[in-house]
């Protein structure tokens, strides 16, 4: 009760003490937000913009780049998640298995996370720069991959299998896959080892007393026990990836051709280097309807694992 | 059970184990460890073809300690150190990373995660400790507004900014980049603070109002001591994420002084396209403070990165 009478005193605080946050908030992501909606409906023309309805949202979704670009950001994404999920898990296990160590193996080990994502691009650029790159010195070898050897940056995309969807991706897009991977593995371990750490080890142990296997106490105990963070780290990792660019910007330029165009890297391109703001805002407010579904997806899952708590 | 057997494979275990991890830890510096590697060569073993890694080779051996040729070049045309009568070591660097990007860097994370600390601070106080209406509607929105991409925003604040400029005399690019990282990353710390100021039990404020402590006063001498590492690892954080940042101000500053470090290396790759030891040693140069910070600072990160990603 003394609580609750000393808080209401000045029933004000909240207020002033939310307003910068809110303000701050107002301006630069709400604002921007909603005039974005409103842009997406215009198109320059001339002196000024002029209302054209849903016209942008019909010329981009008609472009071929732009199913190109979805098809690149399915690869991309599917590639991406699914090889930082499943080092990221293998690496957290051995992790959780030795103590000795651990601190060491944990620092090295994050340190990729620290460096920027432009920086990883061009880290990983100089590996395969044509001729002089480190790795092409390997991928170039006629003797390895003939004819001519392979030239990372330069390669073109193989003609596609179904259809228009560019599967399979260029060496550019494999390169851009694993550069992103070496970049968001130390995040995804680290949760994951946290979410292994809160396995209790008695029922491990008494799975292992029932003659469970080692790898059935995997499959049937922890990965289950788990797999509320690896959701979450699953849609950190798909957020991270829709909306980071600075590494393709670093690492292909989305080239060769258009070959690692993905969705936010097109955002770019129709934006800044075609001036298009109306239908880059279309396409803005796609990518963002949907991040937002994979939020309301992701705080589902966890506020269902809070309850059963 | 300790049969010998079983002890042997249990060393077994734990020497794979760590041999994984070594392997592991190996990907994740090899990159890197080429990339200093490269920072130290000279221009004719950048380009020779094929590439060889160590810059040791003679026409009798593959491979001679004595006769490696490593050279700083590449760190000189970053720096470009020129003498100077007036310094007191002698020679000034003149090279636009150090001498403008790189500070402009430090300006804008050190403001940055300094208001995103304060902000944050006081939202995820109230958050934490006040029930009003709508406490749990707003704090929804927030969570919402970190799911707009940044790209997204950044199409009208790149409009906002031109009509600032135009229309605006006092318009300073900085004050609105600084502006514009604050807002981009508040939401995700008021989150954070938010779960740190929840861990501190209530009853240690109450306690001080009883003795006859203001509200205030409590949230100072009590609570605020108390959340500081909270606190601290979210100017970390933001700090970082400021630094490593690059699409928002090669996007929103259009002077060539005024550009943050990410922004300046990328010009660095349009100039040196060949000069392969300079890129790279221009990348150890921006990424090596953060690595060292890291370094210092490793459970703060850690600490605010999950559960960041956990709120987020």
């Amino acid at each position: 009760m003394i609580r609750q009478a000393n808080y209401r005193l000045r029933r004000s605080y909240p207020f002033w003490l939310l307003l910068p946050t809110l303000v701050i908030l107002l301006v630069v992501q709400v604002y921007p937000a909603l005039y974005t909606v409103w842009l997406s409906l215009q198109e320059r023309k001339g002196s000024g913009w002029v209302f054209v309805g849903i016209d942008n949202y019909k010329k981009l979704l008609g472009s071929a780049i732009f199913s190109e670009s979805v098809g690149h950001t399915v690869i991309f994404l599917v590639g991406y998640t699914a090889l930082t999920l499943a080092v990221g898990f293998g690496v957290a296990l051995l992790l959780k298995n030795t103590t000795l160590f651990s601190g060491a193996y944990i620092t090295i080990l994050f340190i990729p996370w620290i460096i920027a994502d432009i920086v990883v691009g061009l880290v990983f650029r100089l590996l395969v720069v044509p001729d002089y790159g480190l790795l092409s010195g390997i991928l170039q070898n006629p003797a390895l991959f003939p004819p001519a050897g392979l030239s990372v940056l330069t390669a073109n995309r193989p003609d596609p299998w179904y259809g228009e969807f560019p599967f399979p991706p260029s060496p550019a897009m494999v390169f851009l896959i694993i550069a992103a991977a070496w970049r968001a593995l130390p995040f995804v371990t680290l949760l994951i080892l946290a979410a292994l750490q809160t396995v209790p080890k008695e029922v491990l142990e008494s799975a292992q007393i029932d003659g469970a296997s080692r790898w059935q106490s995997i499959r049937h105990i922890t990965i289950p026990l788990i797999m509320p963070a690896m959701v979450v780290a699953l849609f950190n990792l798909i957020l991270g990836g829709m909306n980071g660019v600075g590494m393709v910007f670093s690492l292909t330029g989305g080239g060769p051709g258009t070959s690692t165009y993905i969705l936010s890297y097109l955002l770019y391109s129709i934006g800044w280097s075609r001036l298009q703001f109306g239908r880059a805002a279309a396409l803005a407010l796609i990518i963002a309807v949907v991040n937002w579904l994979l939020i309301v997806g992701v705080l589902r899952i966890t506020r269902v694992n809070e309850r059963s708590r | 059970m300790s049969s010998p057997a079983i002890g042997n494979r249990k060393k077994w275990g734990l020497f794979l184990t760590n041999l994984l991890l070594v392997l592991a830890c190996l990907v994740a510096i090899l990159p890197i460890a080429t990339t200093v590697i490269i920072s130290f060569k000279k221009q004719a073993d950048i380009t020779r073809n094929p590439p060889v890694l160590f810059p040791c080779d003679t026409p009798q051996k593959r491979f001679d300690l004595s006769a490696c040729r490593w050279a700083t070049e590449g760190y000189q045309r970053v720096f470009a150190p020129k003498p100077s009568e007036s310094s007191p070591l002698g020679f000034v660097l003149t090279g636009k990373l150090v001498r403008i990007y790189i500070p402009n860097t430090l300006l804008y994370a050190v403001s940055t995660a300094l208001l995103v600390m304060i902000a944050a601070s006081l939202a995820g106080f109230v958050f934490s400790r006040y029930h009003f209406r709508g406490h749990n509607a707003l704090m929804a929105a927030i969570m919402a507004v970190t799911g707009v991409p940044l790209l997204t925003n950044l199409l009208a604040l790149y409009q906002m900014g031109i009509s600032l400029r135009k229309n605006f005399p006092f318009y300073d690019d900085r004050v609105f980049l600084i502006f514009v990282y604050v807002g981009f990353f508040l939401p995700i710390s008021v989150w954070i603070v938010k779960g740190f100021f929840d861990a501190i039990p209530r009853e240690l404020e109450e306690a001080a109002m009883i003795e006859g402590c203001t509200p205030l006063g409590a949230l100072f001498r009590i609570t605020v001591p108390l959340a500081l590492p909270g606190m601290a690892s979210v100017f970390l954080l933001t700090f970082v994420n400021v630094w490593n940042e690059f699409i928002v101000a090669y996007l929103l500053v259009s002077k060539n002084e005024l550009k943050p470090a990410m922004f300046g290396l990328y010009d660095f790759l349009s100039q040196n396209i060949i000069n392969l030891q300079v890129i790279a040693a221009a990348c150890i140069i921006i990424a090596l403070p953060m690595v060292v910070l890291f370094l210092f600072a490793r459970n703060a990160f850690l600490k605010a990165m999950v559960e960041g990603a956990v709120k987020g």
